[in-house]
Order: C-alpha cells, then sequence, then structure tokens
C-alpha cells in the first residue's frame, strides 16, 4: 500500500514537473517579459525593459541600463524562459 | 575659346538677369560643365531650372542658349528652390514640427492637428502644454515657445484644452488607507517618543501610456495640417519592431530612425528628482534632443505611428499614437 501511494505521488509529481516545464516554453516573450519586468527594473542602474530583436533577427528581451557597471550587470539574467537577455546601454532617460 | 575663372564670373553675371527672366529658370551660377555624367574641365554658366523640357516644349525665347558671349550654358533640374524653414521661428498657419509651449516653459514641438468633435486641436506633449501637470485649462500656448522669443500676447495662438496628467514614482498618495494608516503610526510614534515620521507614498509606481495634452486654437486658419519637411499626415499606423520612422522636431528638424524596441517600460527623469514609470513605449534610436518633445512620428507611407516624448543620447521614447488618441478622444 505504501509504495502504491509512493508511486503515485510520484508521478503526480512528475506531471506537475512537465506541467510547469511545458507552461514555460509555451510562454510567449510578451508573458515571460511582463512576469519578470518589475524584478528587472527594481535592479539599480536598470531604466528599461523591451522586446527587441538580437543580431540574427530573433527576438530577445531588451534590458537599458544606464550604464555598464558591474553591480548591474551582475544582477541581470542571461536568458528567461529560454528566451535571451540583452543589455544595452541607453543613459538616462529625459524628456525632450 | 577657354575661359578664366574670373572671366567666366564676369560672363554669368553680364547675363544672369535675362536668363533668370526666362520661364522655369530658378538660379544661375558658375560651374564645371557635367556631360554624361562625368564633371569636365570646361567652365559654363549653370542654369537651374524647376524641371527640365524638351526644346519643343518651349518657346524660342525660354530656350536657354547653347552659349553666352562665347561661354556654355548647362542646364540641371533642381526642382522649386525654397527657403530652408527654421522650425523656431514664427509660423501663422502653423504646421507640425515647429516650436510651441506653454507661457512657463522653455520650447517643446508643435505634434499635428488632431480633432475631437469636429474641432481642431494642436496635440503635443503634456510637459510641453501643460508644464507637466502644473498648468491650469485655458492657459496660454504661445507659438514659437517662450525660449524661441515668443511672447504673450501677440504670440498665443492657443488655449490648454485637456491633457493626461503624468503619474510621478513617490509622489504623495492620494490613497486614504494609507494616509490613515500612516496618521496612525505616526501617532504611536509621538508616544513612543519617536522622531522619525512617516510620509504616505505610493510604493508601487504607477504607469503611464502617455504624455499628452490638447490645445485649442484661437484661429481655426492658425494651424495647418501639414508637417514641416513632411506634409500632410495620411492616416493612422501601429509601431512595428524594425519600422522606418520619422519626424519633424523644434531642436533637429527633420530625422529618421527605427523602433528598435516595442513593449517598453521606461523610467523618466522630469527634472528637479521626479522620475514617472512609462509602459508599452516604442523605442528607436537617436533622432532626437530636447526640444523634440511633442513631435509626430510617422511611417514610410506617412502615417502617424507615434508622440515623441523622451530619449537619451542613443535612444528615442516614443508613446504608441493609439494609446494618445483614446486617452484623449480625439481622431485625425
Amino acid at each position: 500500500m505504501k509504495r502504491i501511494l509512493r508511486l503515485i505521488s510520484m508521478t503526480v509529481t512528475l506531471a506537475a514537473g512537465f506541467a510547469t516545464g511545458a507552461c514555460e516554453m509555451g510562454s510567449s516573450i510578451q508573458q515571460v517579459k511582463a512576469q519578470h519586468e518589475a524584478e528587472l527594473m527594481a535592479i539599480p542602474g536598470v531604466v528599461s525593459v523591451g522586446i527587441g530583436n538580437n543580431g540574427k533577427g530573433e527576438p530577445v528581451i531588451v534590458v537599458g541600463v544606464e550604464q555598464e557597471g558591474e553591480e548591474t550587470l551582475s544582477a541581470i539574467p542571461r536568458s528567461l524562459s529560454g528566451y535571451p537577455v540583452e543589455v544595452r546601454p541607453i543613459g538616462k532617460i529625459v524628456t525632450h | 575659346m577657354t575661359h578664366t575663372l574670373e572671366n567666366a564670373r564676369a560672363v554669368a553675371h553680364a547675363n544672369r538677369s535675362v536668363l533668370l527672366n526666362k520661364a522655369n529658370v530658378v538660379a544661375t551660377g558658375v560651374g564645371y560643365k557635367v556631360r554624361r555624367g562625368e564633371k569636365s574641365d570646361t567652365l559654363c554658366v549653370v542654369c537651374s531650372v524647376e524641371r527640365k523640357l524638351s526644346p519643343s516644349e518651349l518657346r524660342d525665347e525660354e530656350r536657354i542658349p547653347p552659349e553666352v558671349d562665347g561661354l556654355p550654358t548647362d542646364v540641371v533640374e533642381t526642382g522649386p528652390i525654397r527657403a530652408l524653414q527654421s522650425t523656431t521661428g514664427r509660423f501663422r498657419p502653423a504646421p507640425g514640427g515647429v516650436s510651441v509651449g506653454h507661457r512657463d516653459i522653455t520650447a517643446g514641438t508643435l505634434g499635428c492637428v488632431v480633432f475631437r468633435d469636429g474641432q481642431p486641436y494642436i496635440l503635443s506633449n503634456n510637459h510641453v502644454l501643460a508644464n507637466s501637470n502644473a498648468a491650469n485649462i485655458g492657459d496660454p500656448i504661445l507659438q514659437p515657445g517662450p525660449y524661441d522669443g515668443g511672447r504673450l500676447p501677440d504670440d498665443r495662438i492657443a488655449v490648454l484644452s485637456d491633457f493626461v496628467p503624468i503619474e510621478f514614482e513617490g509622489a504623495p498618495s492620494g490613497c486614504g488607507v494609507a494616509g490613515n494608516v500612516v496618521g496612525v503610526l505616526n501617532k504611536l510614534a509621538e508616544w513612543a517618543g519617536s522622531d522619525t515620521r512617516l510620509q504616505a507614498v505610493s510604493v508601487q509606481a504607477r504607469e503611464n501610456r502617455v504624455d499628452a495634452a490638447i490645445a485649442r486654437p484661437l484661429e481655426d486658419g492658425d494651424v495647418s495640417k501639414e508637417i514641416l519637411h513632411i506634409g500632410p499626415v495620411k492616416g493612422m499606423g501601429q509601431g512595428e519592431l524594425g519600422m522606418a520612422v520619422k519626424k519633424c522636431g523644434r531642436t533637429t528638424g527633420f530625422t529618421q530612425g527605427e523602433i528598435q524596441q516595442i513593449d517598453v517600460s521606461v523610467k523618466v527623469q522630469y527634472g528637479g528628482g521626479r522620475v514617472a514609470l512609462f509602459v508599452d513605449q516604442l523605442m528607436a534610436g537617436a533622432m532626437s534632443r530636447g526640444g523634440d518633445s511633442g513631435s509626430a512620428v510617422l511611417d514610410d507611407s506617412d502615417r502617424l505611428v507615434g508622440l515623441l516624448f523622451a530619449g537619451s543620447d542613443s535612444s528615442t521614447v516614443i508613446n504608441r499614437i493609439e494609446n494618445v488618441f483614446s486617452a484623449l478622444n480625439l481622431s485625425l
């Protein structure tokens, strides 16, 4: 009986794990960006978060930083849910 | 016969008025003759025409002779020549792309003419027409803006009609519950003998989508539906990644760029330590500087896609025009 219960619980855990993974894989870049935006914007030195293309024309999450300081750069992940994160120094954004 | 430059200039000068009197000729000067696209070393009188016509389309007296006083002529097509109009001058009617501003600001850009309930309005930014929330409805709008010499009452072109308030980060909260909680905490702090007092501030940044305002012209005829150096707006478009865009602004005039990012959330500095968070913005490369705020941003087909309002040395931040039009209930 115990073994059966353990087997069921393992199956459930595995299924849940796959489901989460599949859900993450299926998320659009817009969804992933929206999900992580607040934490990215809270990093000191980050001024913007948007969606752009990299040199190969693939969609990337673009994080704009005031300047490329080590502390800021080390706090920004390289990718989010499989989407590359590209850091671009854009300076201070002021009204024009 | 070869001419010295001095001699050629004398001949050109002597024949200038005869040549300029011919229909179609807009300029004369001395230059080197161009043969089959190649510059030669033969001096000539260059006659610039609006449009090149075949000799059969012209009466004899309108034709430019092959040479004058032994000096060859050359005909080049330049189109009509207009004075390069400064964006900082006074214009009536005023087109988009020129200096404008609330009486208490420096200067920004008149975006374009828009309509609400069938009436024409000037579209620009809140921080240009409404002094970043500080203005009152009915305040005078000057063209050119005060920094460019616009003065009351002569240069008043419109009155402020409406604006979308900008929500700044860390501004005192309008939330009653937060205020009450802070009040209670401060009472407790007082009772505990603490000198520290709390102030209710919005911790959660409030989101802005547009920095926009409209002003009603004093006379409908004082504004033009054209945009300087661009022409009339030909409908509405939607900003997309990789789209080529252009604008005419008070400071940098006509410039072009490309939308490099969409769905942008960005912190914008408003001076005096005020910061506002904007979401759903378009970001282009460098195509703007201070004073260009309020410029209408158009695509390759002259469709309106955005309202420029901020940037850095390397980037330009643009409100989506669909957000501007829905926030202020506008149409073209």
